[in-house]
């Protein structure tokens, strides 16, 4: 028996042929803000860990007092590694809680309200905290 | 006809990892806009820092920051699981072990690291 024959597409020349479109949507704001939480989440691994381990596991939580922050302070590595920190964790929990406010408050109105105030806490104490690790003298 | 009762999707592992990194990541921002206030009392007056700071030696703050170190390293272990499913997609037929090891690793880290921080009180030295 004959094998089985195709079905016969008609022949098309490549310049009959639609144009290679690229359906790919492009990069918005959530694009990098995907990125930024995988990015940033990747070092926060690593700098949230060693800084809990620091003032609660290899010392007791109530060493560190402001004579410990004063001598860590003293030297600006910390405080830049403090606040890489803090900026990191803020704005990647900010972005989480932007994603859950999305996902949970519908009402357009109750939306822009929760957004505002959660914006507004976070950005006065990110400006509040870096102002802190940069101006602090003992 | 009246519509079907609403079914309940009774999610595998993912559905689970996904609420707990939700509910993690929530509450260890909520407790980040607290420490960025306690913290900054140092710039104030620092016996205002030390007064507040004592707070956190009590043994009911003690066991709050247990539960932080549980929930910073349930969210950093998942968060490493999002990250290789999605870069590398191949992994998904490993998702069962994965979750198992981001449980493994949280509790592996986080029992003696809570034991550490509950060590004076159950030596009896604090209340």
């Amino acid at each position: 028996m004959a094998a089985p024959t195709r079905p016969t597409r008609p022949s098309v020349t490549p310049s009959h042929r639609a144009p290679v479109v690229d359906r790919r949507p492009k990069a918005n704001f959530e694009t990098w803000s995907w990125y930024f939480m995988r990015v940033s989440g990747l070092v926060l691994i690593f700098l949230s860990l060693l800084h809990f381990s620091i003032t609660h596991i290899i010392n007791d939580v109530v060493e560190t007092d402001a004579e410990f922050v004063a001598n860590r302070w003293s030297n600006p590595l910390w405080r830049l590694y403090d606040w890489m920190l803090l900026t990191l964790a803020l704005f990647h929990g900010l972005n989480g809680v932007r994603w859950i406010i999305e996902d949970y408050v519908r009402s357009p109105a109750k939306r822009a309200a929760t957004k505002a105030v959660t914006y507004g806490v976070s950005f006065a104490l990110f400006a509040y905290g870096t102002l802190v690790i940069v101006s602090y003298s003992s | 006809m009246s519509p079907a009762a609403p079914t309940v999707y009774k999610g595998k592992s993912g559905q689970w990892s996904f609420i707990a990194h939700r509910v993690t990541g929530f509450l260890v921002f909520m407790f980040l806009l607290l420490h960025i206030v306690d913290v900054s009392l140092v710039n104030i007056d620092p016996d205002l820092y030390d007064s507040v700071h004592a707070l956190y030696g009590n043994i009911l703050l003690r066991l709050f920051e247990c539960g932080l170190w549980f929930a910073l390293l349930f969210h950093s272990m998942n968060g490493l699981r999002i990250v290789l499913v999605d870069f590398f997609p191949g992994v998904i037929r490993r998702e069962k072990m994965l979750t198992g090891m981001v449980v493994f690793v949280t509790l592996a880290a986080g029992i003696p690291g809570s034991l550490v921080i509950l060590w004076p009180f159950i030596e009896g030295r604090i209340l």
